[in-house]
């Protein structure tokens, strides 16, 4: 602040310019102040208060019928969660899912997105919307409506494939899938359409000049172009899918293949609201925050690599 | 300066509005004032619930209840109940299921009632009166009852001349013949979402779950009568002779509907149930005793009691309305004034109230009541829940849902809940017997 010119031209108006400063300072406070007002309440102070919960646990003793004390457990919470294969399992579960959905999600997108773009399609803004509209629909209600129809005896298209078990053993993974790629894919396509927009037509037209082909252009020049907005989606996709709990928990009471604790969300909510186990269900979401930031800085740091 | 004081100002502002926003639902509850009635405050969710508190409203003048009806209790009713009691803020009575008094218990979320129904507790059997002492305090009220029966397409029985069945022997050899009769039907269904029926068919084979002994917990979720029950089964499962879809399931009443499904496995209660979703199908169902291992018997599969929170200041009014609700004639009578419940009193000098408010021609005028107070008469007596029935019954159900695809067997999944229960029980401190 020292060396900037305002504040070597000091002497006549210094009054006028401390305000100057203040004013500017009132002005940025206006601005910022209720974003961290509200990331305080909403965000910093729950996971403060989730942390402390997390190092205490329940104990009662005998027969339990004299009730239950709190008592410090220190990290206890933190080793049994990591300890409890239900947990571990959990990670699995998303590790297949990601491995599933993540390429499917965005190799879809994409394509859905470049075929837009080049021109190709009749009807693009009819696409659009139609492809956009799942996105508009909750989470929970999409579960409804895909678990209709996963439903034998109820929906129409079990029957027309005989019987196919779409609920049970594994089949629930792809099930869970579906439904993601049905909700998000338009939302995607519409992120990347909008970079393609973006792309400086005569980039493409001196590529098409030294006689790329479409498919050409659309991989060496316009995916290169949009890497970013692909890195984006990658991200929110991942730390989504690490939140997966919605869809999963309204198919669970359908499902052979769902588990109460399928996912490391579903498990927090289970020890929270199903086990009246406060102190570990903070324990799994402070893990699952850790894991998420940690993998968030990963992709991004990728992403900015290259 | 003058600038800087409102640009902070206004940030100030901002927040405090939002504050205020936030905590505008905290309201202290009025203390009660002299010559003002008693106000009592009741979370349930059962059908007929609002009926039953506008009849005691209306009769009362020194009490009144505020019902609040909330989602049943495993749907997220119970932990509502266990959030509001560690926030302060519990209602002062709350409608608990059997399996779920010890749990509650233990977290230290009710009232030790002893004392003060020491009267009324001579009305009820001791079979259901066991389910509410626990360490030899009484924490709840039982409200009704549930005799386990067995429904059954009565004209497509006499149809195909499949005999009703008395025995899980016979029960075994109707279900062939309902299968053999027509290729899609079944005479009922395994949920693989409700570990309760399992329980009550344990039961009433004379298994015991949960016991204590001294200071400890027995934990014997997989002893010999329970292990019979879940090889019965099985071998039903894997010789196809059962449906296996979710409990209540969409599915579930489609085959009812599409006539695929000849019977149902259940309690009293489901009387209501069957009459309510299938109303198309009137005169064609009848109710017989649920099947016996030899001597008639049965275990109890649901039921409600209604339990006094630990932070109630009301406990007298309380207490004084949860007697009420579950004894009195008026509470019976205003409860299933619609006609669509058919709730069984766990006080049996109230079964002729229930009896008249249930038209019962959807079972060809059979006498309903009759038959679930015969059926309640034979409930082995000396069942216990465990203190972590959540988990146990969770457990079961990630479990039992593997039982479809062939991926484990029942008495199999008997023993992993087993293993499951006891490191749950230890984990929150409680002693657990040896076996």
């Amino acid at each position: 602040m020292t060396t900037s010119p305002m504040t070597q031209a000091r002497a006549p108006g210094a009054a006028r310019e401390g305000d100057e400063a203040w004013r500017r300072r009132g002005a940025i406070l206006l601005f910022v102040g209720p974003f961290f007002a509200l990331f305080l309440a909403v965000i910093v102070a729950p996971l403060a208060y989730a942390v402390y919960l997390s190092l205490f646990a329940e104990k009662s003793s005998g027969l339990g019928f004299g009730g239950a004390e709190t008592v410090f457990v220190g990290l206890g919470n933190y080793l049994d969660t990591l300890k409890d294969e239900a947990f571990t399992d959990g990670f699995l579960v998303i590790l297949g899912y990601c491995v599933l959905y993540i390429p499917l999600m965005i190799g879809g997108a994409l394509a859905l997105a470049l075929l837009l773009d080049s021109g190709l399609a009749r009807f693009g803004k009819v696409f659009q919307a139609a492809l956009f509209m799942p996105h508009i629909v909750p989470g929970v209600i999409a579960g409804l409506i895909w678990l209709y129809l996963y439903l034998p005896g109820i929906s129409p298209i079990v029957d027309l494939l005989g019987d196919a078990d779409f609920l049970g053993g594994r089949g629930a993974l792809g099930a869970v899938v579906n439904i993601a790629l049905w909700e998000w894919l338009g939302y995607n396509m519409i992120i990347y359409f909008a970079a393609l927009q973006a792309i400086p037509a005569e980039v493409v037209e001196a590529a098409r000049t030294d006689g790329a082909g479409g498919a050409r252009i659309a991989w060496s020049v316009k995916i290169p172009m949009i890497r970013g907005a692909v890195v984006t989606t990658v991200l929110f996709t991942i730390i989504g899918s690490l939140q997966l709990f919605t869809e999963p928990t309204v198919l669970d009471n359908s499902s052979d293949g769902i588990v109460s604790t399928w996912t490391p969300n579903m498990y927090a909510y289970n020890e929270a609201f199903g086990n009246n186990d406060i102190g570990q269900a903070g324990a799994a979401s402070i893990i699952l925050a850790l894991l998420a930031a940690v993998l968030s800085y990963a992709v991004t740091r990728w992403g900015n690599r290259r | 300066m003058g600038r800087k004081s409102t640009g902070i100002a206004g940030v100030l502002a901002g927040v405090s509005l939002l504050a205020t926003a936030c905590g505008g639902g905290g309201q202290a509850e009025p203390a009660a004032e002299a010559g003002k009635p008693a106000q009592v405050t009741f979370w349930g969710w059962a059908k007929g619930t609002q009926q039953v508190v506008d009849a005691f409203n209306a009769s009362h003048k020194d009490v009144q209840i505020k019902f609040e009806e909330i989602p049943s209790g495993n749907a997220g009713g119970y932990a509502k109940f266990s959030n509001a009691v560690k926030a302060g803020n519990a209602p002062d009575i709350m409608s608990v299921e059997y399996p779920q008094l010890p749990d509650f218990v233990n977290q230290g979320a009710l009232q030790d009632i002893s004392a003060e129904v020491s009267d009324v507790k001579p009305k009820y059997p001791a079979g259901v009166l066991g389910l509410v002492e626990l360490g030899g305090k009484t924490w709840a009220l039982p409200m009704d009852a549930a005799p386990q029966v067995f429904f059954y397409r009565k004209d497509l029985f006499e149809k195909n001349k499949i005999e009703v069945p008395k025995t899980w022997d016979d029960f075994k050899a109707a279900a062939e013949k309902v299968k053999k009769a027509d290729g899609k039907a079944r005479i009922a269904t395994f949920f693989p979402d409700d570990p309760s029926v399992l329980a009550a068919l344990s039961w009433q084979a004379g298994g015991r779950w949960f016991g204590t002994e001294g200071d400890a917990w027995k934990v014997t979720i997989n002893d010999e009568p329970s292990k019979k029950v879940a090889a019965y089964w099985q071998d039903l499962v894997k010789e196809d002779l059962v449906k296996v879809q979710p409990s209540f399931s969409q599915e579930w009443n489609a085959a009812f509907e599409d006539g695929t499904l000849w019977g149902y496995v259940g309690a009293n209660w489901g009387a209501g149930v069957m009459k309510g979703n299938h109303a198309g199908q009137s005169g064609k169902w009848a109710i017989a005793p649920i099947p016996n291992w030899g001597t008639p018997s049965s275990g109890m599969l649901g039921g409600t009691t209604f339990a006094v929170s630990k932070g109630s200041k009301n406990t007298k009014a309380a207490v004084e309305v949860v007697k009420w609700l579950t004894g009195s004639q008026e509470a019976w009578s205003a409860r299933l004034s619609s006609g669509t419940s058919s709730g069984f009193p766990a006080i049996t000098d109230l079964v002729p109230v229930a009896a008249k408010s249930f038209d019962a021609s959807f079972y060809g005028g059979q006498d309903i009541y009759k038959l679930f107070s015969e059926s309640y008469a034979t409930i082995q007596p000396g069942w216990t829940w465990g203190p972590s029935m959540v988990q146990t019954l969770t457990a079961f159900k990630d479990a039992l849902g593997k039982v479809g695809s062939g991926e484990t067997t029942i008495p199999d999944v008997f023993d992993t809940v087993q293993t499951a229960t006891v490191a749950e029980i230890k984990s929150r401190g409680l002693n657990v017997a040896q076996q």
